[in-house]
């Protein structure tokens, strides 16, 4: 299931599943230089395809590409949250994902280090920005009723190529212990 | 104007060459496609629509045709009779003259008829050579295409002139399209109204259609999908020249969302003009020179689907 998901981040690079780190690596450069730069193939189209439209295309790009180069870093990085690789066909990684539980701010850590800004989620999520960073910032009082909150986590995690199932686990895990705190009080 | 249906055989095809710009090579690329899979065993139908400026005969060394598709329009003289051989086998030539497909002096349903009569040959390789410009009866016929091949050169007046050029084809062909469904107004009516939805441009309009009517979504998904363009670079002269091909193919989809693929590039060749002057096809008299190899490989590109290899890196 996450491989299939790893292929929209190939198809932005245009390059095939099976490429490279070399490859991966100069499709990026490639990419980075043709939308960020005026050139002969820019300029006859700049004014309906200015920097700006540009600029979201090259944010994909970049996600892209952070997406896959911690991926193929795999295995040596420090990272053990990142489920499977693209080598492994998983099971191997159950341990060591068990080993980082899932919180709001490692949520947020990772999805900076992809690149990925909170809209740019919401729009591909459909979750509300403000419940995005809510989420991320462990604002408990102001989250919606578990049931939901359980499925806006699962799909959030999911679009970070992380186990849904273990990432809601863990943040409701979290999540009801802040609960139980309150009743208490 | 539906391609699908009319064409059951299978076994040929029918291949447009435009691009927009002039002088970019599109003839002499068609008749180099031409006689290298005639050679093949193909059967080949080239077609000459230049309007005014036929001159595919050239290429292939034979004199100006006496018969003409004017023949057809005027006389209702059959395709297979304007046919005529090109001095290589398996190979026939239809030539175009000033009257043929002349902006005005063309009716729409000559047009049409024109265009049936294409679609009905079968069993053949059909070359259509366009011309340059993106007047309507160009976009309409590199529409009823099963392959729409642009030739570009890599500069910066013919890249503009072949996105002006495709973007014309794909509206004309996602009207066309949505008349069909029973939406015959609605693409001219927000285009017209372009102020009034902020619509500034073709990617735009899309972006809108969508957004307004999901059902033309899916519609225009579809369409989308299935307008491909074949591109070749011609009058290649360095490798920083043959990165445009793909720098042009991913604007393609980045910004329009188009597949195309980029079947290959052609560099630049002096024995190529020397080959016209000596009134023989470069095909058959530079057969073995690099040039050709280049060729024969776009043209083995679009006959199978696939694309130039690196192109990326
Ligand atoms: N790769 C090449 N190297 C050198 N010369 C070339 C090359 N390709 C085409 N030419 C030359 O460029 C000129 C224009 O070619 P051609 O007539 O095929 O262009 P065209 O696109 O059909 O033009 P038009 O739009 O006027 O129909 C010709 O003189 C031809 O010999
Ligand atoms: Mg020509």
């Amino acid at each position: 299931m996450l491989r299939k998901e790893y292929k929209k981040y190939f198809d932005v690079l245009e390059i095939s599943p099976d490429a490279s780190l070399s490859q991966i690596k100069s499709a990026y450069l490639r990419l980075k230089r043709l939308y960020s730069a005026e050139s002969v193939v820019i300029s006859p189209i700049a004014d309906e395809f200015p920097y700006k439209r540009r600029q979201k295309i090259l944010k994909q790009i970049e996600g892209a590409y952070t997406a896959l180069i911690s991926l193929s870093y795999h295995g040596q990085h420090k990272s053990s949250y990142r489920g499977e690789s693209l080598t492994s066909k998983g099971g191997s990684e159950d341990k060591k994902e068990k080993s980082t539980p899932f919180s709001g701010p490692v949520l947020r850590q990772i999805r900076k280090e992809r690149g990925i800004g909170l809209y740019e989620v919401a729009l591909d999520t459909k979750i509300r920005v403000e419940l995005i960073e809510n989420i991320e910032l462990e604002r408990f009082e102001v989250l919606p009723q578990e049931v939901y909150l359980k499925g806006h986590i699962s799909v959030y995690a999911n679009y970070l190529l992380l186990d849904p199932k273990k990432a809601a686990d863990d943040y409701i895990k979290k999540y009801r212990e802040w609960k139980s705190k309150i009743e208490e009080e | 104007m539906e391609k699908t249906g009319v064409r059951k055989n299978k076994e040929g095809e029918i291949w447009a060459i435009g691009g927009g710009k002039g002088g970019t090579g599109k003839t002499f690329i068609t008749s180099s496609m031409g006689t290298y899979l005639a050679r093949k065993g193909k059967r080949i139908v080239l077609i000459d629509i230049d309007i005014g400026g036929a001159n595919l005969h050239s290429f292939l060394g034979i004199s100006r045709p006496k018969k003409s598709l004017s023949f057809f329009f005027e006389k209702g003289v059959p395709l297979s009779k304007l046919a005529l051989k090109t001095g290589i086998g398996n190979m026939y030539l239809i030539s175009g003259d000033i009257h043929s497909l002349a902006s005005d002096s063309i009716k729409f349903t000559q047009k049409l008829k024109l265009f049936r009569h294409i679609l009905k040959l079968n069993k053949q390789y059909v070359l259509i050579d366009l011309g340059g410009g993106s007047h309507n009866n160009t976009i309409d016929t590199f529409l009823i295409a099963d392959k729409m091949i642009a030739v570009l050169e890599p500069e910066i007046i013919a890249i503009e002139n072949m996105y002006h050029f495709i973007k014309n084809s794909l509206f004309r062909k996602l009207k066309m399209s949505l008349r069909s469904y029973g939406f015959k107004e609605i693409v001219e009516h927000m285009w017209e109204s372009r102020e009034k939805y902020k619509i500034n441009n073709l990617n735009e309009l899309i972006e809108c259609l969508k957004n307004s009517f999901s059902y033309i979504g899916d519609i225009l998904d579809e369409e989308l999908s299935k307008f491909k363009i074949y591109l070749i670079l011609n009058k290649v002269r360095s490798s920083q020249d043959i990165i445009i091909g793909s720098s042009i193919k991913s604007i393609f989809m980045k910004y329009l969302g188009l597949e195309t693929q980029f079947v290959g590039y052609l560099e630049y060749d002096d024995a190529i003009w020397r080959s016209i002057r000596e009134r023989r096809p470069f095909m058959v008299n530079y057969g073995t020179s690099r040039s050709a190899k280049e060729i024969e490989t776009f043209t083995e590109n679009i006959l199978q689907g696939s694309e130039i290899k690196h192109s990326r890196n």
